[in-house]
């Protein structure tokens, strides 16, 4: 069976926060996993506004990762899910995921 | 004399007679006041129309309290005890009978500029200025902020609350920048440590030294000092610069959820410790004005350099600590941080209550009755 790195969602209604986790492909979205490796809030935060020199920058999204055990479980053939992908992709782990789009 | 209410022909008419002047509104009442209107009151259920403490009002307004009915612009316009002079000095108790409430005052114009001037344009450090203006650090931190925050808006061209901050000053007293800096407020005071609420009955022999650092370590169950230890320090200022230089000096007692770290003595706690140092140092050397100042200005120099360089040093290991990746044509940042999930961060079957991420296995009992979902504390 496939181990996937992918997003486990928890938080409440309308407050999503994720934990990635490394777990069997079939297993439920909700279930164990074998392995948490990081977190993910989607919910952007915004930098207080009272120093100068927090004036220009963007909102940010706040990732953790033990890189270290996702190198790992990449190299075992784990595969990311896409928004997984992406993050791991930022992280400077994996090179951007091949788009058909993108080769027209 | 006072003006009367009148009960039942004309209504609402309280507000004219308190604003208009007492000759006018007597002259008023005498004509609609009839009498034939004080027979019939013999029957009357209605109340009184003016009763002793209404009439003494009105003699007050007309008497003392005329000298409160405009303010001077600038001046807070307080109730004195007595009768008020021109020349006492204003008093900072709003409520006269009550001794407990007094207005605390707040920096002047002026002073909060002159502290951003001097703490952000001449760089001095935030203690020198604290103990030059006397201000709380923590109020020269918030004022640097607020300032900075008010001359942007200003280059913005945002409309200012002038009236409002003007209204503010008048009502409550106000620190002065004056040529010998006034004091604002106590600088070296210090919040009741929890762990010193216990009544400990400790029993030392007489021959014995028995300091403030003896004594926190008594509150915190460390063991006692040796003679060797004790010797190093003969004044629990002495400490101070030890702990300021290295403050993983202080020892940690206890085991498991009361590990904890040992009360420091007052000498060390308190926001300045340096002016006690100097103070020290004036009684030892009366004579030597000069030398004792110069030393101490080479204590606050070394206290800020060993500041400084552990500012830059937090800073430096959270920036390296954070990875910013800016996507292109994306709307947010994404801050990557390194977390490590191992046995030791996550517990042995990663449920650790100090885990990072959310846990499994663990109820969330954030929408439990009888929890507290809000914060109640905030960190200092």
């Amino acid at each position: 069976m496939v181990v996937r790195i992918r997003l486990a969602r928890f938080g409440n209604k309308h407050d999503p926060f994720y934990n990635i986790v490394v777990a069997q492909a079939r297993s439920a979205r909700g279930g164990k996993p074998l392995e948490v490796i990081g977190t993910y809030n989607p919910i952007p935060k915004r930098p207080v506004s009272l120093y100068n020199e927090n004036v220009n920058t963007r909102p940010y999204k706040e990732v953790a990762l033990d890189q270290a055990r996702a190198k790992y479980w990449l190299g075992v053939g784990a595969q990311p899910s896409d928004p997984v992908w992406k993050l791991l992709n930022m992280a400077g782990l994996v090179a951007p995921k091949p788009t058909t789009y993108n080769k027209a | 004399m006072a003006p009367r209410i009148q009960s039942q022909r004309v209504s609402n008419t309280l507000l004219p007679y308190l604003t208009s002047s007492s000759t006018s509104s007597s002259s008023f009442n005498t004509s609609s006041c009839s009498p034939s209107l004080s027979l019939a009151r013999q029957f009357s259920a209605t109340a009184a129309p003016q009763t002793k403490l209404r009439r003494q009002m009105f003699e007050w307004l007309n008497t003392d309290g005329v000298n409160y009915k405009h303010h001077v612009p600038g001046e807070m316009n307080y109730l004195a005890k007595g009768r008020r002079d021109a020349d006492s000095a204003p008093s900072n108790r709003p409520f006269p009978n009550n001794r407990n409430f007094v207005s605390e005052s707040v920096l002047s114009e002026e002073l909060r500029n002159e502290v951003y001037v001097q703490v952000v344009e001449q760089k001095k450090s935030v203690r020198a200025v604290s103990v030059q203006f006397g201000i709380d650090m923590k109020r020269i931190a918030a004022v640097v902020r607020l300032v900075e925050l008010e001359r942007r808006q200003r280059s913005q061209g945002k409309p200012m609350a002038m009236p409002y901050a003007r209204a503010v000053h008048e009502m409550v007293p106000v620190t002065p920048l004056a040529e010998r800096p006034v004091f604002h407020e106590p600088i070296n005071d210090l919040p009741a440590h929890p762990s010193t609420g216990a009544q400990i009955f400790y029993p030392t022999t007489e021959s014995r030294s028995f300091t403030r650092i003896d004594a926190g370590r008594v509150f915190s169950a460390a063991p006692e000092f040796q003679d060797a230890q004790r010797a190093a320090y003969p004044h629990p200022s002495d400490l101070a610069n030890v702990i300021f230089k290295k403050p993983r000096k202080i020892e940690w007692v206890g085991k498991g959820a009361n590990y904890r770290q040992v009360l420091q003595p007052a000498d060390v706690r308190i926001p300045h410790p340096q002016q006690v140092q100097m103070e020290r140092d004036r009684i030892a050397f009366p004579q030597e004005r000069r030398a004792v100042l110069d030393r101490h200005a080479e204590r606050l120099a070394k206290q800020e350099k060993v500041e400084q360089t552990r500012r830059e040093r937090a800073k430096k290991v959270h920036e390296d600590s954070i990875n910013l990746v800016e996507p292109e044509g994306g709307r947010f940042d994404f801050r990557i941080k390194d977390a490590f999930f191992t046995n030791k961060t996550v517990g042995h079957d990663g449920r650790a209550p100090f885990a990072p991420g959310r846990r499994y296995g663990v109820p969330t009992n954030d929408r439990k009755r009888g929890v507290v979902k809000i914060p109640t504390f905030v960190k200092a």
